[in-house]
C-alpha cells in the first residue's frame, strides 16, 4: 500500500516535470474555434474493425453559441509522435489532439492539467511542509515547556488563526508592485499558506507532546541524559505522526484551492498560467457540470495526490506492539502503561 | 482552575481587541476605499470629497482607529457603509443563522465522522475500511466551491430540495428551515465528516495496538465492547483537540457555501465587507470571529482535559 | 436592434412581448433575483443597480424614459410646455394622485424632492448642468416651473433622474440635515411612502425583499384596469450567479434583474426549448468594455517610454491589432459586434455608421509602430524603442470576477503580442482599480464605464474634458489636444442646439474625431440576452438593465 501510495506520488510528480514532453501543447495555446470542445479519445480500431495506428476522431463545431460539437467517424486523423519535442501530437492542425477536452479559452485540458501539476503540486508540497514544520516546531516546544512559552505560543499562534488572511492579503497586494513575476508569487503564496496552516498543527501537536510527556519513556530517557531537544524530537514529536498525517491530508488540497482564492485579492498566478485551483475555479459552472465534465478532472488529480499521500503517511495500524521502527521508545511504553479496564 | 478560566477570558478580549483593530487598520491600508466606490468612476472630485466625509472617511487611520476604540468601549461598534445599519444588529443576525448551519453541520459530521472513523480504524483492511478511507479521502480533497455547487445543482435537478436560500416566501415553519438547511449543511459537513474520520481512524489505530487493549480482550470481553468503550475513550485525544476550533472555524462562517447557497451568514459578510472596504463592518467581523475562534480554542483545551487526563497535571520534567 | 423570442405557445407580437391569447390581468406574484441588496430605500444617497430598481418600484419621475422608444413619456406630469427662450418648462400634474400613504401629491413634494436631491451630492451630479442647478417653483399645487441654467437639448430628459419623495416624510430630516440617513435598510416598510406601483411589505436581511401592489397607484392600463398588474413581487438576493441561474432553471424565480451572459446561453436555451422559460434575444447592447492608456499630460515622465506611449500611432495600431471577430468568438462565444467607439447600434437615435472603422490589419499596425520609433532590433519578437531601447512594454490593469474583462484583455494581450508588443496583465480587485484608475498611476486599463443617458448631451462627463468621466485624463480641467478641444466645442453645440437634425449631424462629427483619435479603443459589444419564466406576460424587453422589468408595473403573470 505504501509502495503503491510512493509510485503514484512519484509518477504525478514526474508527469509535472515532464510536462513540456508530456503535454501535447503549451498550456496557453489557444486553439481558435475550440471553446469548450470535448476530449478527443484515441482510438485503435474503427468502427468496421479495422486496426490503424492510434488515431482520433474529428470533432465539427455545430453551434458556436451553445458550443455544441458533433463528431464525425469517417474522419480520423493519426497521432503524430515525437513531433516539436513532445511525445504525441495530433497530425492535422485543424483537429487538436484534446484527451481531456478543451477548456473555456480553448486551451487543452490535458496539457494545462500537466502543467498545472508544477505549480499546484509545488506549492501546495512546499507550503504544507513548511506549517508542518513550523507548527510541529511551535506546538512541540509549547507542549513541551508548558508554562508561559506555552501560552506565548499558543496566543501568538491564536492571533494568526484569527486574523482573515484576505484582508492581510489584500493589504500586502497593494503593497507590493503591480507586475508580480511567477517566482515572487510562488514565494509569497508558501510562505503565506505556511504561516496560516501552522497554527492548527501547532495545537494538535502540542495537545500531543504534552501527553506523551507525562508517559514514563520521556522521563526515563530524561533521566538516561537525554536532552531536551533530543527528547522533544526524537521521542515525543513521533507520536504526532498520525495527527500530521490526517491534517496534511487536508492541508495539501485546501493550498491548492487557496491559490484561487488568493488571486481574488489580486495575490495569485496571471492567466494564462495553469493551476489546478484556477483551473477548477474557472470551471465551477452549471454548464461544466452539466455539458463539460472533463473540466473538472484537476479535482480527480487532487484525489489522486491526496490518495498517494495518505497511502504514504498511513502509520501501520495494528502492528505487533515489538516489531515497530522506534524500537526502544515503545518498548519502554509498552512496559510501563497501566492496564485500563 | 478559575485562575485558568480568568487568564484565558483575559487573554481572549486582548485577542478580540487585537484582531479588530488588525483587521480595521488592514481595511483602510487596502487601496479604495467605500466611498470611490459607491460613488463609481464617474464621480466628481466634490462628491467624492463629500461622500468620505460622510463616512468618516477623510480622516487618518489613527484618528478613525481612535474614534472607534473610543465608541467600541462603549460597546458602540459604529453603522456598516454598505447596508446603513448599526454593525451591532447585522453582526448577531447573520451570526445566528451561520450559528444554525454550524451546529447542524458539526452535529452530521460528529455523528456520521466519528462512528465510521472508529470502524475503519479498527479493522486494519477488508472492504469496509477501504470504501470509507476512499471516500473520505475524495470528500476531503475537493474544494468547498465545487461541493456546494454540486449539491445545489443536484437539489436544481432533482427537485427534492430547495434550490439555496434559507427559508421560502410563504414559509416560517421549522420544516421549511429543515429543507433549506439540507444543502449548505451537507456543503460542509461532508469534508468535516470527513476530517474526523480520518483523525478518529488514525487515532483508534494507534490505541488499538496498545497492550492493554490485547489484555482486556484477553480477559474475555467482547470486541464491540472493547473498541466502541475502552479503545475509542483513549482515541478521542486528537479530534478533542481540533473540535473546537472546528466550533469556531465554522461558526465565523464559509464564505464559499454561503454565497453558493445563498445562506445570508457571516462568512459571506465578512468578505463583502471587504470588498466594499466598509471598515466597521469589517472590524466588527474579525471581531466577532475572533470571539469564536477565542471561545473554540477555550471548548477544545476544556474537553482535551476531559478526554485525556494526562493534560491536567503538569508535572515538571525538569530535574 | 432585433426582437427574438424562442419558442411559446401562441404568437408573439415582437414589439411588445405580448403573447396574443395572453391578456394581462390582474394578480399573481412574480419572483426576481438580484445578486446584492439593495444599499438603502433612499435613492439619492446610492447609484447602486439593486437600489435603483427598488427605488423603480416604490418611487415615481416627474416623466419616465421608454426605454423601448427612448423618448421621454408623461408620467407623473401629465403634461407640459416649453417658454419660446427654450429655458422654460410648466408642468402639469396628474390631478388626484396620492403617494402610498395615501397623503396627495402636490406641486410642492416636487420642489421639495429637486432641493432633497441637491442635498445630496451623489444625486446632485446627475440634475446639474454644466454645473449649474435647476430651479424650480410651485405655481399652483398642480402646476410647476423649470427653469433650466443654460439652453439644454435633451429637455426634460433629465428629469428621469428626479425622484419624487413625499415632503410630509422626509422635510424634517431634509431640514435637520440628516437627509443622507433617512430611509435606511432598517427603516420600517410603514415610514416609506412612494408613488411607485408597489409598496415595501416586508424584509427579510439577506434574503428577500417582498412588495406589495400599492393599493393608491395613479396609473390604469389602456382598459381602465387599475395598475400594477401583480398582486406581489418578490426580490430574492441570490449572490452568486450560477445559482441565480439554476433558481431560473428550477422554477424558482421567474425572471433576474440583470442579463444572461453569453456563458448561459446553453442552459438557458434548453430550458426554453422544454418550454419552461422564455430566452429573450435583445440584440447588441450599449456601453462597450473600454481599453484606454494613460493619456494624463506627464504621466509618464521620467519613463523610457514616455516618448510612444501616449501617441495616437500606438492606440491606433492596438485597434488594428486586435481581431474583432476573434475577440467576439473567444469573449462572448460569437454574439457579439465589433465596435469601434462607445455608442453602439443600440442607440439607435445617435449611432453613426459612418464614423472611420479601423481595419484588423497587423501589418499596417506593425508599420506604424516603427513609424513612432518601435522596432524589433533583436530579433527576438518583442519590439523595442530604437532610441532609449527599452521594450515595449506596458501593464493593463482590469477588474478581477468580471468574465468579459477577463477573458477581454486576454485576447487584447495574446492579438499584441503578434505585433510584438508586450503586455502584462494584472487583475485587481474592485477597488483596487477604481483607486487606481482615479489616482492616474498606471498604464493602461480594461474596465467598463457606464453612460449615462443615450442622449450624448446627457452625458457631459464622459464626452467633455472637464468630464469627471472622461477617464483617460482625470481630473484634466481643459483640453489637452487640439481634438479634444474641438469635440468640446462640437459638444457644447449639441448641447444646447434645439434642432434635432443639427445635434445628429454635430454629433456624428464627435463620433468621427474620437474614431480617429481613440482615446478609448472598443472591440466588442456583447448581444444582450434575458430569460424569464413562461408565466411572466406583458414584457416590454430592452437592452438596459432591467432588461425585462424596467416598467414593473405592467408586467403581469399568466393566468
Amino acid at each position: 500500500m505504501r509502495t503503491f501510495g510512493l509510485t503514484l506520488l512519484g509518477v504525478l510528480m514526474a508527469a509535472a516535470i515532464a510536462a513540456p514532453v508530456l503535454a501535447p501543447y503549451a498550456g496557453d495555446r489557444q486553439f481558435r474555434g475550440w471553446l469548450n470542445a470535448p476530449p478527443t479519445v484515441p482510438h485503435v480500431r474503427d468502427d468496421a474493425g479495422a486496426w490503424h495506428a492510434p488515431f482520433i476522431y474529428k470533432w465539427t463545431l455545430t453551434n458556436q453559441l451553445e458550443q455544441r460539437y458533433e463528431q464525425d467517424r469517417s474522419q480520423r486523423v493519426a497521432l503524430s509522435w515525437l513531433d516539436g519535442g513532445r511525445i504525441a501530437t495530433s497530425s492535422d492542425p485543424r483537429m487538436p489532439l484534446f484527451l481531456l477536452g478543451a477548456d473555456s479559452y480553448g486551451r487543452d485540458v490535458f496539457s494545462r492539467l500537466l502543467y498545472g501539476a508544477r505549480i499546484s503540486l509545488g506549492l501546495s508540497l512546499v507550503a504544507t511542509a513548511g506549517a508542518v514544520l513550523i507548527g510541529a516546531l511551535v506546538g512541540g516546544i509549547a507542549g513541551y515547556a508548558g508554562g508561559a512559552a506555552d501560552d506565548l505560543l499558543m496566543r501568538v499562534s491564536d492571533f494568526v488563526l484569527v486574523l482573515p488572511a484576505m484582508y492581510v492579503a489584500l493589504a500586502l497586494r497593494s503593497v507590493l508592485r503591480l507586475v508580480l513575476p511567477p517566482f515572487e508569487v510562488f514565494v509569497l503564496l508558501t510562505a503565506i499558506f505556511a504561516i496560516v496552516g501552522a497554527p492548527l498543527i501547532a495545537r494538535g501537536v502540542r495537545a500531543i507532546v504534552r501527553s506523551e510527556k507525562q508517559r514514563d519513556y520521556g522521563v526515563a530517557a530524561l533521566s538516561l541524559g537525554a536532552g531536551h531537544a533530543r527528547v522533544l524530537v526524537r521521542h515525543l514529536l513521533p507520536a504526532a505522526r498520525g495527527f500530521l498525517a490526517v491534517e496534511i491530508v487536508m492541508l495539501v488540497p485546501a493550498f491548492m484551492v487557496g491559490e484561487a482564492t488568493l488571486s481574488y485579492v489580486g495575490l495569485g498566478f496571471p492567466d494564462p498560467i495553469a493551476s489546478w485551483g484556477t483551473m477548477l475555479h474557472d470551471a465551477s459552472t452549471v454548464r461544466a457540470f452539466a455539458d463539460f465534465p472533463w473540466l473538472l478532472s484537476p479535482a480527480a488529480a487532487m484525489f489522486l495526490v491526496v490518495l498517494a499521500l495518505n497511502l504514504v503517511m498511513q502509520t501501520p495500524g495494528i502492528a505487533p506492539v515489538y516489531n515497530t521502527a522506534d524500537g526502544p521508545a515503545r518498548r519502554l511504553r509498552a512496559n510501563t502503561h497501566p492496564v485500563r479496564s | 482552575m478559575l485562575a485558568y478560566f480568568a487568564r484565558r477570558l483575559a487573554f481572549a478580549l486582548f485577542l478580540v481587541f487585537a484582531v479588530s483593530s488588525a483587521a480595521l487598520v488592514l481595511a483602510r491600508l487596502a487601496p479604495g476605499d467605500f466611498a470611490a466606490q459607491s460613488v463609481g468612476l464617474d464621480g466628481r472630485t466634490e462628491t467624492m470629497a463629500e461622500a468620505r466625509a460622510r463616512y468618516g472617511l477623510n480622516r487618518s487611520i489613527g484618528e478613525q482607529y481612535g474614534v472607534w476604540i473610543a465608541h467600541a468601549a462603549r460597546l458602540d461598534f459604529g453603522q456598516s457603509l454598505l447596508f446603513d445599519r448599526p454593525v451591532a444588529d447585522l453582526i448577531p443576525e447573520r451570526a445566528a443563522n451561520t450559528a444554525i448551519l454550524a451546529f447542524t453541520a458539526l452535529l452530521f459530521a460528529t455523528l456520521v465522522g466519528l462512528p465510521l472513523g472508529v470502524v475503519s480504524g479498527s479493522r486494519p483492511g477488508g472492504l469496509l475500511t477501504g470504501t470509507i478511507r476512499a471516500a473520505s479521502l475524495v470528500l476531503l480533497s475537493m474544494p468547498p466551491l465545487l461541493t456546494s455547487l454540486f449539491l445545489v445543482f443536484a437539489a436544481a435537478r432533482t427537485g427534492w430540495l430547495p434550490v439555496g436560500g434559507m427559508t421560502s416566501t410563504t414559509s416560517t415553519s421549522a420544516g421549511d428551515l429543515l429543507r433549506h438547511l439540507v444543502v449548505p449543511a451537507a456543503a460542509l459537513a461532508l469534508p468535516l465528516a470527513a476530517l474526523f474520520e480520518r483523525l478518529q481512524s488514525q487515532a483508534m489505530s494507534g490505541v488499538i495496538g496498545q497492550p492493554y487493549i490485547l489484555a482486556t480482550r484477553a480477559r474475555g470481553i467482547p470486541r464491540s465492547r472493547v473498541i466502541w468503550r475502552d479503545a475509542l475513550k483513549g482515541a478521542l485525544g486528537p479530534v478533542s483537540s481540533v473540535y473546537g476550533l472546528v466550533i469556531g472555524t465554522l461558526l465565523s462562517g464559509s464564505f464559499a457555501v454561503e454565497t453558493i447557497t445563498a445562506w445570508p451568514g457571516l462568512g459571506q459578510l465578512m468578505l463583502d465587507a471587504l470588498r466594499a472596504r466598509d471598515v466597521y463592518l469589517v472590524a466588527g467581523c474579525a471581531a466577532a470571529g475572533s470571539v469564536f475562534l477565542a471561545v473554540g480554542t477555550l471548548l477544545s483545551d476544556t474537553a482535551l482535559a476531559l478526554v485525556d487526563p494526562r493534560q491536567k497535571e503538569q508535572i515538571e520534567v525538569r530535574g | 436592434m432585433t426582437l427574438a423570442i424562442s419558442p411559446a405557445c401562441g404568437r408573439s407580437d415582437t414589439k411588445t412581448g405580448a403573447i396574443a391569447g395572453q391578456e394581462p390581468r390582474r394578480g399573481g406574484q412574480l419572483v426576481v433575483s438580484a445578486r446584492t441588496e439593495p444599499r438603502t430605500f433612499n435613492r439619492l444617497v446610492s447609484r447602486e443597480a439593486t437600489t435603483d430598481f427598488v427605488a423603480s418600484l416604490m418611487q415615481a419621475r416627474l416623466v419616465r424614459i421608454n426605454q423601448v422608444t427612448d423618448e421621454v413619456e408623461p408620467w407623473l406630469a401629465e403634461s407640459w410646455t416649453r417658454a419660446d427662450s427654450g429655458l422654460e418648462y410648466t408642468l402639469t400634474l396628474r390631478p388626484n394622485v396620492t403617494f402610498s400613504d395615501g397623503h396627495p401629491l402636490t406641486a410642492d413634494d416636487v420642489v421639495f424632492s429637486l432641493a432633497a436631491a441637491y442635498a445630496v451630492p451623489i444625486s446632485a451630479d446627475s440634475l446639474e448642468i454644466d454645473g449649474r442647478k435647476l430651479a424650480m417653483a410651485a405655481v399652483d399645487p398642480l402646476t410647476v416651473r423649470l427653469t433650466m441654467p443654460v439652453r439644454y437639448a435633451p429637455g426634460l430628459r433629465i428629469l428621469n433622474n428626479l425622484w419624487v419623495l413625499p415632503r410630509h416624510r422626509l422635510e424634517a430630516a431634509f431640514k435637520g440635515g440628516t437627509l443622507a440617513a433617512a430611509w435606511t435598510l432598517a427603516a420600517p416598510p410603514s415610514e416609506i411612502a412612494g408613488l411607485g406601483p408597489f409598496v415595501l411589505s416586508a424584509y427579510s436581511a439577506g434574503q428577500r425583499l417582498v412588495f406589495a401592489r400599492n393599493p393608491h397607484y395613479w396609473r390604469k392600463d389602456g382598459k381602465g384596469v387599475q395598475l400594477p398588474y401583480l398582486d406581489q413581487l418578490v426580490l430574492e438576493i441570490v449572490p452568486e450567479e450560477n445559482t441565480q441561474l439554476l433558481r431560473l432553471t428550477s422554477g424558482a424565480s421567474d425572471s433576474t434583474i440583470s442579463e444572461v451572459p453569453a456563458e448561459a446561453y446553453a442552459t438557458i436555451k434548453r430550458a426554453a426549448d422544454e418550454g419552461r422559460l422564455r430566452l429573450y434575444d435583445l440584440g447588441v447592447g450599449l456601453d462597450p468594455d473600454a481599453f484606454w492608456l494613460n493619456l494624463k499630460p506627464g504621466a509618464f515622465a521620467g519613463d523610457a517610454r514616455a516618448g510612444w506611449l501616449q501617441r495616437d500611432e500606438l492606440r491606433r495600431a492596438i485597434s488594428m491589432a486586435v481581431d474583432r471577430q476573434l475577440f467576439a468568438d473567444t469573449v462572448f462565444l460569437g454574439a457579439g459586434l465589433p465596435v469601434f467607439g462607445p455608442e453602439t447600434p443600440a442607440n439607435k437615435k445617435w449611432y453613426s455608421p459612418d464614423a472611420p472603422q479601423t481595419p484588423h490589419d497587423p501589418a499596417a499596425a506593425r508599420a506604424l509602430l516603427q513609424s513612432i520609433g518601435l522596432t524589433d532590433a533583436d530579433g527576438d519578437g518583442v519590439l523595442e524603442d530604437a532610441k532609449t531601447r527599452s521594450p515595449a512594454r506596458f501593464t493593463v490593469i482590469t477588474q478581477k470576477g468580471r468574465p468579459s474583462l477577463e477573458r477581454g484583455v486576454s485576447v487584447i494581450r495574446d492579438e499584441l503580442k503578434k505585433i510584438g508588443l508586450g503586455v502584462d496583465v494584472v487583475a485587481l480587485e474592485g477597488g483596487a482599480v477604481i483607486e487606481k484608475i482615479m489616482s492616474g498611476r498606471y498604464d493602461a486599463v480594461y474596465f467598463h464605464p457606464y453612460l449615462s443617458d443615450t442622449d450624448p448631451a446627457g452625458s457631459p462627463d464622459f464626452w467633455l474634458s472637464s468630464g469627471s468621466l472622461h477617464f483617460w485624463n482625470i481630473g484634466q480641467k481643459t483640453p489637452a489636444t487640439e481634438w479634444e478641444k474641438r469635440i468640446d466645442e462640437l459638444m457644447a453645440r449639441q448641447m444646447q442646439s434645439l434642432d434635432e437634425a443639427e445635434r445628429k449631424r454635430l454629433f456624428d462629427e464627435v463620433q468621427k474625431i474620437f474614431a480617429e483619435h481613440q482615446p478609448a479603443i472598443y472591440f466588442v459589444a456583447p448581444r444582450v440576452f434575458a430569460a424569464a419564466s413562461t408565466r411572466m406576460i406583458n414584457v416590454t424587453p430592452a437592452v438596459q438593465r432591467p432588461q425585462l422589468l424596467w416598467s414593473p408595473d405592467s408586467v403581469a403573470v399568466a393566468p
